[in-house]
């Protein structure tokens, strides 16, 4: 029972003022990032990284807790309210909530959503304060090969089975690993591919990586097709707190939980997957089928929940094995890194009271964005309707100035630049970017632990795999492959015959 | 549709390009004769990733299964690609880099959030006045508040706004 010791510490810690201003400035800046379009918490993060610096690790990281759990709760928002298609993980919710808003149920869509993340998410953030600890514990025990086994596991799943084209995955993969490579390597200190560039030596920046890719690429991609004429946000519409919403709602929130927290646990997961699971669930348990596609509330109920929980499940592999398996936690290790603390097992031992501290800060994130999307969810819809030319010219600043922050140096914006427009035609031509970004800041892991597997082995390449932990996660790896394959075949099957 | 295909094999051969840039200039690393692997090896198959999948990408190209772009709330998909704006947004990013030890940054941030803000289709009256607030607001956060000083450039010497 120390982790309920060390929990509770944690609250004392995160209960400081100081520290709750921090994580109300999260949330809300979170919530909003979740809402605009164009934006997303891994952006946010890593334009953030450089402007903290200031402050000391465990504040800017329940800011960054924040900003994660708070892009989930705002996402719902925008797909329920607006008339367009939005980003794959609130895609499922944008079918029956978009109809639910249109129907004149916009509140009961909204309130669902947003105390449907709540569930979720506080009870995935138990879910992770159990296992947190244990998986840690057993994790201390493995070696550089089963780490090397891990990370394999995490990019090829991120690479070939996210996104609709598993070639493009791995190229862009590819193209992350070859950035991270860039610099001197560690070991023998030799520059390796900077050109003769002495900027390069100390590579390249993750954060200009990161915003290059999400800030410029995205703000580019978006100006070649932009939509043009008013932004249609549909009003809210009807009363929510009636007994039927409360009970067609709370079975789906927490199936909901239950789906998405392993998923997210699990590399290639993430809130993809985990969304339309629930999905096809509630539609097959439902006593109505026929109302979804209509705006049934299941339907936006059990996706959010799975959504949230999924969210929560990534902070996992994350906080214990140090292996980020979604873009936006790529950043958060990135972050980790930038203040010299590196996430996996020896976190618990050796930074017990600041991870505690970010834990605990979850489960009060938690009510303030409660709070701030269930009785002021009206100040987001402003925020929607914001201009877009303004919107993206904003983007592009904020981009630049986060670039700027990180050396103060011009070069690191022609980095940026170039980034963004390689972000840009991997957008237009399918190449997903998260493979990207997981690839650039595990890369150099996953050498170092190579390299000294084979040191240890004296060069027997038998040593990768001898490991019972690391045969484990290798068969695990071909199963899933092999499984994931044959779906998606027999998915193009189907669609062909209907 | 003939273009977006061009850009495909184009973007692809990038990629497999890059991958056989790696792999020659990995042979130029210094590597130790021992048994322990090097710094070349991670380069050397980093580089066999890239070119494979470079030409896979091509190959999927050629066959037909093109890239499906990216869908956003913003996006019109239906609409054709604006290359003038995207080329505007770049040089103004461009100008902005240009600007910084030139002007200042204050003056370079300016121009960049009024020069996007204009290519995107806003008002050049009502951008250009936020523009100029919002550049003189981050740069007086920046001096006063955080503690890291972004070069005033033209409003050196002035209170606030240099750091």
């Amino acid at each position: 029972m120390d982790s309920i010791t060390a929990l509770l510490e944690g609250f004392a810690t995160a209960a400081q003022p100081e520290y709750l201003l921090y994580a109300l400035l999260g949330v809300t800046l979170g919530t909003a990032v979740g809402v605009l379009p164009g934006i997303g918490p891994a952006m946010t993060v890593a334009l953030l990284l450089p402007l903290t610096y200031t402050l000391e690790p465990t504040a800017a990281l329940i800011i960054f807790a924040g900003i994660y759990y708070g892009g989930m709760y705002g996402g719902s928002t925008t797909s329920i309210l607006l008339n367009t298609p939005g980003e794959s993980a609130s895609v499922v919710t944008a079918l029956e909530g978009n109809k639910m808003a249109k129907a004149g149920r916009g509140a009961a869509a909204l309130a669902t959503a947003a105390i449907g993340s709540f569930v979720a998410g506080t009870i995935a953030t138990v879910l992770l304060t159990l296992l947190a600890p244990t998986i840690a514990d057993f994790a201390v025990q493995l070696g550089p090969a089963d780490y090397v086994a891990l990370m394999v596991v995490a990019f090829t799943t991120v690479a070939a089975l996210l996104g609709s084209s598993p070639v493009r995955g791995l190229a862009s993969l590819g193209l992350g690993l070859f950035i991270g490579l860039v610099g001197t390597d560690t070991l023998t200190g030799q520059q390796r591919f900077t050109l003769g560039i002495a900027t390069m030596a100390d590579g390249i920046d993750v954060v200009v990586v990161a915003v290059g890719v999400f800030a410029v690429g995205e703000a580019l991609y978006v100006a070649s097709r932009l939509r043009h004429g008013p932004i249609e946000v549909i009003p809210i519409g009807g009363k929510w707190m009636t007994r039927g919403f409360w009970s067609r709602s709370w079975k789906p929130w927490l199936r909901g939980t239950f789906i998405g927290f392993p998923i997210g646990t699990v590399p290639a997961g993430g809130a993809d997957v985990s969304t339309f699971l629930s999905y096809a669930a509630e539609k097959k348990l439902s006593k109505r089928p026929e109302e979804f596609g209509k705006g049934a509330i299941e339907g936006v109920a059990g996706p959010e929940a799975a959504n949230n929980a999924a969210a929560a499940g990534v902070l996992v592999p994350l906080l214990t094995l140090g292996l980020p398996t979604t873009a936006t936690a790529a950043v958060i290790v990135a972050a980790f890194q930038s203040y010299g603390i590196q996430p996996g097992p020896l976190l618990f031992t050796n930074n017990s009271a600041m991870v505690w501290a970010l834990i605990a800060s979850l489960y009060i994130g938690n009510v303030m964005l409660l709070v701030l999307n269930l009785p002021l969810v009206k100040i987001w819809v402003k925020v929607l309707q914001i201009p877009r030319p303004y919107l993206y010219a904003g983007i592009l600043l904020f981009a630049a100035l986060g670039t700027y922050a990180v050396n103060f140096v011009v070069d690191d914006l022609i980095v940026l630049l170039v980034i963004g427009v390689v972000g840009f035609f991997m957008r237009r031509h399918g190449y997903p970017v998260a493979p990207l970004v997981v690839g650039l800041i595990l890369g150099p892991m996953a050498e170092e632990q190579v390299r000294r597997t084979l040191q240890i082995s004296e060069g027997s390449l038998s040593a990768l795999v001898t490991s019972p932990f690391a045969a484990v996660a290798y068969t695990v790896l071909v199963v899933l492959l092999v499984v994931a394959f044959t779906l998606r075949l027999r998915r193009k099957k189907t669609e062909v015959t209907v | 549709m003939i273009a977006e295909k061009a850009e495909e094999y184009a973007f692809g051969g990038l990629v497999a390009a890059i991958g056989v840039f790696t792999l020659v200039d990995a042979t130029t690393i210094a590597a130790r004769d021992d048994n322990a692997v090097g710094p070349r090896a991670f380069p050397y198959a980093v580089g066999i990733l890239l070119v494979v999948t470079g030409i896979a990408a091509i190959i999927a190209t050629a066959r037909g299964k093109l890239g499906r772009a990216e869908e956003a709330e913003d996006v019109d998909e239906t609409v054709r690609t604006d290359w003038v704006t995207v080329g505007k947004l770049v040089a103004v990013l461009v100008a902005h880099l240009v600007l910084i030890d030139l002007v200042g940054w204050p003056v370079a941030a300016a121009l960049l959030f009024f020069g996007a803000a204009w290519s995107l289709g806003a008002t050049w009256w009502r951008a250009l006045p936020i523009a100029v607030v919002l550049a003189l607001v981050v740069q007086v956060v920046f001096a006063s508040g955080l503690g890291l000083s972004l070069p005033a450039g033209i409003f050196e010497g002035v209170p606030l706004l240099d750091g």
